[in-house]
């Protein structure tokens, strides 16, 4: 892929968002912009509304005004089934992995592939699993379920149940949160490799700065519910504003 | 896969013993009110059917064979009942059989009763109505077990009463207790006894008389000129034959009334017995007495008469010559 | 204050429920059926409740009848014995201490499994996989308790049953024959027809509330812990009133 290509395909366009809860308004005129084969990381506090973004990325949130632009559909004009489309180009990492208990690693990626209207059969549907599980390292742990598994592996197999509808968009959701350092470094590796194979795009919430530094080519820094300032690693290190600078010292 | 097979297995089977179960319970309850199967209908028309309700049972000999089906007013005095019958009952419910509506048990629910009251007539048909008998009517029941009881309280009452003026009364007791009537009947039946044999001494002596008179009744003849005399003689001859056999008739009732008496004693019949016997003995043994004495009394005349009368009166004397 | 607040939330809760049970019937014919998911909970909810509510139905019908006993043997009915116990199980007895046994183990497992798949983003992990939650979690769940737990009252109504013939031949003696035409003698139509309609209502009534505290759970551990807590509290509350109304509009329908 081609990487001037990539960079004028926008996949994501997030312009002017806005949504509070009650009196509090979380984001307010909130842009970004991502491409294809992009990692952005949305560096902001505890509260400060990263969470929401993405969850109105995906429909799970009503943002009160703004518009968002999907491979330039707009998700809050689609209809359900349209809206499951979109959904099944998104790869949504969970803060809480959110593997489902009472299923076993197979049945929680096989989930996603087994909706009405997708037509796959068995042998496809165990070969994709085998690959997503391949690619996160975890062959062995097949048949084994969610509760038995450490908190990286859990990680791991909740990217895996990303990345098996191979999507276009990743939505990752603190994926470092809760992890010790050495693992949260795997995971950020593993996070750039499967950038680097099937050429994503990712929105990356966090407020790790390690994270930040290996796995982000943009940063949006979010403040009082604004894009407060954008750019790469470096140039932001380098800013000024005590605000953008706390987040870097 | 085959864990998935299992499981569904599992949840079919049990969804299919729960219908099962209900499908059974639904079904015995309605076979008791008898709405599957064939059934026919019968009525019966009431004056009052005391509280009779849709679905109580018709029973046939104490056999349920059916149920009440309806229950509707004829007129403002008349009910008729609606009773759905088994089908094979047809070929044993006859026209002429009694329904009446009764009770199961003192205070269970009613149920109507068909009885056979055992006279030919052709079995029944669909929609025959059949005849009634007057319900049984609790309260009448209980009315009259009411009245009944305290008659049987009013008869009791005088039963202990009397019961108890019998255990009062000493004079019954030492009657009873007496052996006084016992021995006086003993002493009795010993003088009976003496008496029958000086009868019979009596009776020997007579019949002695009389054959010699019979033996020389030639001589007598030819002695006899008169007649009238030989007439007077003949009744007189005559009388002394009835005496005799009077007096034998008697001695043998006699003897068999000693018998009786004699036979009683030995049973050991109680003193009761005895007095009940008492009365009719002693009456008939003063009689047979009476008669006896009256008999001999009226022989001695005759003979006493024949002795004074000439033409015997040498006879006798050979005789008191010989003795 | 207090009791206006108090008030108010209740109210609240009483309309967002309302809501919750008018999204259940506004859903649940429309496409697409979550059959499999249907089947796995009928399995879970009916098959694997039924070692406890045979438990419990065996000795309640055993106990009911060991309790009667005396007092029947006092007023000379000892005979009518298995129609007062075939009655009441499967009246009263039976479906109500089936469906609080069931609000018990069901309600609370539904309350905190969505509850906590609620806490940890399951449910909008599912609705991003293009599952709609409400009816793969909530109507799949609802539909097997109201259609499961019928069968499990009639199973338990069984067994009790069961349990009361035992009873009755631990100090007496009845063939087990005569036990049933006793029973199924002193029954009626409007004995089981009634007492079966009101199971469903039942367990409509558990399934929903437990999926509605469930899926309307509270962050954190303590919100799954009083979800699951409330959906038995209110479904075993529900499942008296219901029966309450069940009994006055079978009175009104004359079926007592």
């Amino acid at each position: 892929m081609n990487e001037i290509e990539n960079k004028n395909i926008v996949i994501l366009e997030i312009s002017n968002l806005k949504k509070s809860f009650g009196e509090i308004n979380v984001l307010d005129g909130f842009n970004l912009t991502l491409h294809k084969g992009e990692n952005i990381v949305v560096l902001g506090k505890s509260g400060s509304g990263k969470s929401v973004l993405i969850k109105c990325l995906v429909g799970l949130l009503k943002p009160d005004s703004g518009k968002i632009k999907i491979f330039n559909k707009d998700i809050n004009n689609q209809s359900a089934i349209e809206l499951d489309k979109i959904r099944s180009k998104i790869g949504f990492l969970f803060q809480s992995n959110a593997l489902y208990d009472s299923m076993t690693v197979k049945e929680n990626l096989e989930f996603p592939l087994r909706r009405h209207w997708i037509k796959i059969n068995q042998l496809e549907i165990d070969k994709m699993i085998l690959q997503a599980l391949y690619d996160v390292g975890l062959t062995h742990t097949l048949n084994m379920m969610p509760i038995e598994l450490s908190g990286g592996m859990r990680k791991r197999i909740a990217i895996a149940r990303t990345l098996i509808l191979k999507p276009e968009i990743i939505l990752y959701d603190e994926p470092t949160t809760g992890l010790d350092p050495i693992t949260g470094k795997e995971i950020i590796k593993l996070m750039i490799e499967i950038k680097n194979k099937y050429n994503t795009g990712s929105l990356i919430i966090s407020h790790d700065m390690n994270c930040v530094k290996l796995a982000s080519d943009k940063v949006a820094v979010l403040i009082d519910g604004k894009c407060f300032a954008f750019g790469n690693y470096q140039e932001l290190k380098l800013n000024t504003n005590p605000l953008v600078k706390q987040f870097f010292e | 896969m085959s864990s998935k097979l299992y499981k569904n297995m599992k949840l079919g089977f049990f969804v299919s013993t729960g219908m099962a179960l209900l499908i059974l319970l639904l079904y015995f309850i309605g076979k008791n009110r008898n709405l599957f199967g064939s059934n026919f209908v019968l009525k019966a028309r009431f004056e009052n059917v005391q509280g009779l309700k849709d679905g109580n049972n018709v029973r046939y000999a104490g056999i349920d064979v059916g149920s009440v089906s309806k229950i509707k007013f004829i007129n403002d005095t008349v009910v008729e009942v609606f009773m759905n019958i088994e089908n094979k009952m047809k070929k044993i419910i006859r026209k002429n059989a009694l329904v009446s509506i009764g009770t199961d048990g003192l205070v269970g629910n009613k149920v109507v009763n068909i009885s056979s009251i055992r006279k030919q007539s052709p079995l029944v048909q669909e929609n025959d109505v059949l005849i009634t008998r007057k319900p049984i009517d609790t309260d009448d029941m209980l009315r009259t077990l009411f009245k009944t009881n305290n008659d049987i309280a009013i008869i009791a009452e005088n039963l202990k009463q009397t019961i108890m003026q019998i255990n009062e009364s000493t004079a019954l007791w030492n009657f009873l207790k007496d052996d006084f009537v016992p021995k006086k009947l003993h002493s009795f039946v010993f003088n009976l006894d003496v008496a029958s044999k000086k009868t019979n001494l009596i009776l020997d002596d007579a019949k002695i008389a009389i054959d010699k008179i019979t033996n020389g009744s030639g001589t007598i003849s030819t002695l006899l000129y008169d007649t009238v005399l030989s007439n007077d003689l003949r009744n007189i001859v005559k009388n002394i034959n009835n005496a005799g056999s009077q007096a034998d008739e008697l001695a043998r009732k006699i003897n068999i009334l000693t018998n009786k008496i004699d036979a009683d004693i030995n049973q050991g019949y109680g003193p009761i017995h005895a007095l009940l016997k008492d009365s009719t003995i002693v009456h008939s043994i003063n009689r047979s007495m009476n008669n006896i004495e009256k008999a001999t009394d009226r022989f001695n005349i005759y003979m006493e008469a024949l002795k004074h009368n000439f033409l015997f009166r040498g006879y006798f004397k050979k005789i008191e010559k010989n003795k | 204050m207090q009791n206006s607040i108090r008030s108010k939330t209740f109210f609240n809760e009483v309309g967002n429920t309302s809501k919750f049970i008018g999204n259940f019937f506004a859903r649940f014919l429309q496409p697409p059926y979550e059959i499999q998911e249907i089947f796995k909970q009928c399995y879970i909810i009916g098959y694997k409740s039924l070692p406890l509510v045979g438990l419990t139905g065996f000795i309640m019908g055993l106990v009911l009848t060991m309790q009667l006993r005396p007092f029947m043997i006092d007023y000379g009915v000892e005979s009518q014995l298995p129609a007062i116990v075939g009655i009441a199980i499967i009246r009263e007895i039976g479906p109500v201490i089936t469906a609080l046994i069931f609000a018990g183990k069901i309600g609370s497992s539904i309350g905190a499994e969505l509850g906590s798949m609620k806490v940890t983003e399951q449910i909008d992990a599912m609705e991003v996989s293009g599952t709609n939650p409400f009816k793969y979690l909530v109507i799949s769940r609802v539909l097997a308790t109201t259609l499961m737990l019928p069968i499990l009252i009639i199973l338990s109504d069984a067994i009790s049953l069961y349990g009361s013939y035992l009873g009755v031949n631990i100090k007496g003696s009845i063939s087990f024959n005569f036990f049933w035409t006793q029973i199924f003698e002193s029954l009626e139509f409007r004995d089981v027809i009634p007492a079966y309609i009101k199971t469903y209502f039942f367990g409509f009534a558990v399934g929903i509330i437990g999926c509605y505290k469930g899926y309307n759970s509270n962050k954190g551990t303590e919100g799954v812990g009083s979800s699951a807590n409330a959906a038995v509290v209110v479904s075993s509350v529900m499942i008296f009133i219901l029966d309450l109304l069940a009994v006055q509009i079978s009175d009104l329908l004359g079926f007592n």
